[in-house]
């Protein structure tokens, strides 16, 4: 067996047999390792020169061992075979018998999925190249308007891979590349100041930023910056809300993603425990959790367990369908895990989380959707969202966004807070459009202190009511 | 065969650095030793254990700098690793406000012990964590009422963790200490179907700080059950009173634009404002490095600056900003310290209790659920949990609603302020009561 990526560490068929044997010598039911490679690297213009650049390394492997739904967990830096045994024997200490099992034989899994290709990687792509593109973008949002008084640019870029070997014998690496671009823009008008920005994310190499995407970026980030001056808070209350095509996905992700992870319904915490197989949506609504989405930001060849990762389908036809599971959610329930067990590294055991949530195009049209709307708001980017698994309220707020009265857009709005519970505005998504976009932004997920990366999209989508956290009536 | 010790790890780290090509350098090394218990509903769900490390090296070279950290610290990787970031660094444009901090700052650390290593962290095994998973769920399922419990989840974490840092300009420091935390989650089955959850928490630098473990568990029980029935309330400008425990949202929201890198990037609400009034004369609080065990105490900052304590707000006046050395170069400011440590209130002389009696009327925020406060402007809107409060008393408890304004308007109208600092964040909050308060609900 060929262990190709991390070899070079000195990983070892040997060393990996040596580990899991000694992981389940105690009695678990299975175990696995994790190894990670990760070298990141930024550059960051401020005050209009390229005078910083950060670049990290990160390297380890944990060791897990299951019995039932408990987990033992260790890892460590030192990737020799003593330091790997020690972590084994810690993890190990979970079960508390003599072993039951030994670890089948290693072999390589099938083929993975080759869901980000590259082009240039970024291993092959000198300073030279990066610091010129971060240069020109801001002089370009500098040029854009002349109300733009700061700019800074953070151009990341991640390469490295991770290795999954467990006790089933079956060994997986994955290299999994991000680059991530983040454009911010400090405006100043009438002595006042506003501050926006925009990012693009994805699982590609440098060929990424192209002059269509790099446009984007610079339109975006001071376009969504300079509105801000005629905007101001909507009134408070309940009214409709329509959320734009693409990041408006972070609906899902607060009022149904986070609820439908199998952990938390596993133990019966969730307001979506119990609610397999029931109607919670209208017909036409459609949301899955896919990893294939091409270079997105929360595509996945394979997911931490080294389990397939594929698309899930959490409502299909408005009928709750099928929770995102891990390894020990999914035995749990007797089902086929659903490649959803995500870490944010070797420091952390895998959680079942999303990957690329989003709904899947309905009947209505966008400008219809507007126009139904006697007063209401429509809202365009968000920053930050939150959900309360168990009682279901959720939020998200809106960056930029658009009040609408008698069917049109009109002034337009900002810092807002939206208000809702979960399942009641699942119910209330009343009208879906055709117009799908799963947003290219840099959205990371967290959940019991672990970050991941993930992606959301959404066609243009009306909730007939929410609260929203305006000032005045 | 012996372990160098981390400092003389961290040493060699900085002198690599310079014989790579590098002016001068930082050097922070660090090591911990973390284990975590999660016990749910009679049994373990999950046990961590690990001893880690890590490096950071800030770069200085010839006018030109980066800051890069790695795990690997294999000789030959790290060998290879500077050299890269050296390399990098030459590429990039000189930037004449990076330097290490003048030496002078260094001098003058306080000679005090503030005591913050447990040195019985060694003999605390896994038998004793587990034993307080338990008696964490036990209490919390002997509270009247437990019968609606659905889930207890409790967990015990410790760690013990040891940094070295040394900067070439004539600075070593080393420090070492240890927390302990318990913590448990209940989540409780409403009427309606939903699944309301909430938790306490306790810790501390050393184990006898911690509380006893039933007096947690109860605490998160009572406050899961009170949950129950919880409805949207009106929209209404009220009275609002945030509780300790969640007070330090509101106080977060100051902190970012009191940095010297938002103002000098113009993204602070409070540029300008040293000398003003921003609050009410009650916004009167301190950071103090020098508390005997406390959860952000130190004798000296990341850029190895002796810690002093100094004034931030007194009588509703901004006094200071949290100046690092970077930033205070590019604004012309002497640094003070780029990051809090721990916040001492001027306290009130009222229980939370006697506050919600005095106010009469409002809403008590227990709990804020996502939502943002713009630092540029001031603007914020959050979402909140809570209870009504009607004649001075607690009444129904309230849910999905919005609190929404100006931090500037905001803290003017602070109006009390408890005598009960939440002791389990570094922030120490009491409870604060604001008026006219916007609320977003029905």
């Amino acid at each position: 067996m060929q262990i190709r990526y991390f070899e070079r560490f000195g990983v070892t068929e040997a060393l990996i047999a040596e580990t899991l044997a000694a992981a389940l010598s105690r009695g678990g039911d299975h175990a696995d390792v994790y190894f990670q490679h990760r070298v990141a690297s930024d550059v960051g213009v401020e005050d209009g020169e390229v005078n910083r650049a950060h670049a990290s390394v990160e390297l380890g492997v944990g060791v897990r061992v299951v019995k039932g739904d408990q987990t033992g967990y260790g890892y460590t830096e030192d990737l020799s075979l003593p330091a790997l045994l020690e972590c084994a024997r810690t993890a190990a200490a979970i079960a508390d018998g003599p072993s039951r099992v030994a670890p089948a034989r290693l072999h390589l899994a099938p083929a993975l999925p080759d869901r980000y290709p590259l082009v240039r990687r970024w291993e092959d792509v000198r300073p030279d190249e990066k610091l010129p593109l971060v240069a020109a973008l801001n002089e370009r949002a500098f040029a854009a308007d002349p109300r733009v008084k700061k700019v800074n640019v953070y151009l990341r870029d991640e390469s490295g891979a991770i290795l999954v070997a467990d006790s089933s014998g079956r060994v997986v690496e994955d290299e999994q590349p991000m680059t991530l671009l983040f454009l911010s823009v400090l405006a100043e008008q009438g002595g006042r100041r506003e501050q926006n920005g925009y990012n693009v994310a994805g699982r590609a190499g440098f060929e990424f930023y192209s002059p269509d995407r790099l446009d984007r970026v610079v339109r975006e980030a001071v376009t969504r910056t300079t509105i801000l001056f005629e905007a101001g808070p909507p009134p408070a209350g309940e009214m409709p809300v329509v959320l734009a095509a693409g990041s408006s996905g972070i609906l899902l992700h607060e009022a149904i993603g986070h609820g439908m992870e199998a952990d938390f319904n596993r133990k019966g915490v969730s307001i979506y425990a119990d609610k397999i197989g029931k109607p919670v949506a209208r017909p036409f609504v459609n949301i899955v959790d896919d990893a294939a989405p091409p270079g997105a930001r929360g595509a996945i060849n394979v997911d931490d367990e080294g389990n397939a990762a594929g698309t899930t389908r959490l409502v299909q036809d408005g009928v709750l369908a099928t929770y995102l599971h891990d390894a020990i959610s999914a035995k749990h329930y007797g089902v086929a895990p659903t490649g959803n067990g995500r870490r944010e590294s070797y420091r952390h055991p895998p959680l079942p989380r999303m990957r690329a949530t989003y709904m899947l195009p309905g009947p209505h049209e966008t400008e219809e959707i507007i126009r139904s709307v006697k007063r209401g708001i429509y809202c365009a980017n968000f920053s930050n969202g939150q959900v309360a698994i168990g009682a279901g309220d959720f939020t998200f707020y809106v960056k930029n966004g658009f009040l609408i009265e008698d069917g049109k857009l009109t002034r337009p709005v900002k810092d807002v807070n939206v208000i809702g519970n979960g399942p009641q505005a699942l119910e209330r998504v009343d009208m879906v459009s055709n117009d799908l976009a799963i947003d290219e932004g840099g959205w990371t997920c967290g959940k019991d202190g672990q970050s991941v990366p993930v992606s959301q999209g959404l066609p243009t989508v009306r909730v007939s009511s929410m609260t929203v956290g305006g000032r005045g009536t | 065969m012996t372990q160098p010790s981390l400092l003389d790890s961290t040493r060699t780290a900085a002198k690599l650095a310079l014989q790579k090509g590098a002016s001068e350098a930082a050097a922070g090394g660090w090591q911990a030793r973390h284990v975590e218990v999660a016990w749910r509903d009679g049994k373990i769900e999950k046990v961590s254990e690990a001893t880690t490390r890590g490096l950071a090296l800030d770069l200085y070279v010839e006018g030109r700098y980066v800051a890069v950290s790695t795990s690997d610290l294999r000789p030959e990787a790290l060998d290879r690793f500077v050299e890269d970031s050296v390399a990098l660094a030459r590429k990039l444009a000189p930037d004449p406000h990076r330097m290490l901090p003048d030496p002078a700052l260094y001098t003058g650390q306080a000679a005090i012990d503030l005591q913050l290593e447990d040195p019985s962290h060694a003999s605390l095994d896994s038998a004793t964590r587990r034993r307080i998973a338990e008696e964490l769920e036990a209490a919390a399922r002997s509270v009247p009422g437990a019968d609606r419990i659905l889930s207890v989840t409790t967990g015990a974490s410790d760690t013990r963790a040891e940094s070295a840092l040394v900067q070439t300009n004539g600075f070593e420091g080393t420090r070492r200490g240890t927390d302990f935390w318990i913590s448990a989650e209940v989540t409780v089955k409403d009427a309606d179907g939903r699944r309301p959850e909430e938790s306490a928490a306790s810790g501390g630098r050393f184990r006898d700080q911690v509380e006893p473990p039933a007096a947690v568990g109860r605490r998160a029980a009572g406050r899961a059950l009170a949950r129950l029935g919880s409805r949207k309330g009106d929209s209404a400008v009220l009275t609002m009173a945030v509780d300790a425990r969640s007070a330090g949202r509101v106080v977060a929201a100051l902190l970012g634009p009191l940095g010297a890198a938002s103002i000098q990037q113009k993204r602070s609400f409070l540029e300008g404002k040293i000398g003003a009034v921003v609050g009410s004369p009650l916004l009167d609080l301190t950071d103090d490095p020098l508390v005997v065990r406390g959860l952000g105490s130190r004798l000296y900052d990341g850029e190895g600056l002796a810690a002093r304590k100094f004034r931030v707000f007194e009588g509703g006046v901004l006094r200071s900003y949290y100046v690092d050395t970077y930033y205070g170069r590019k604004l012309g400011w002497p640094p003070t310290t780029a990051r809090t440590s721990n916040l001492a209130w001027r306290l009130g002389d009222r229980s939370q209790a006697e506050l919600l009696r005095a106010m009469g009327d409002g809403i008590l925020v227990t709990g804020f659920l996502g939502g943002n406060s713009n630092g540029t402007t001031g603007d914020y809107s959050l979402g909140v949990r809570g209870f009504r409060v009607r004649g001075g008393a607690l009444a129904e408890p309230v849910g999905e609603m919005n609190v929404s304004g100006n931090q500037l308007e905001l803290w003017k109208r602070l109006t009390a302020v408890g005598n009960d600092p939440y002791r389990y964040s570094a922030m120490g909050t009491p409870t604060l009561v604001f008026e006219g308060v916007q609320f977003a609900g029905n």
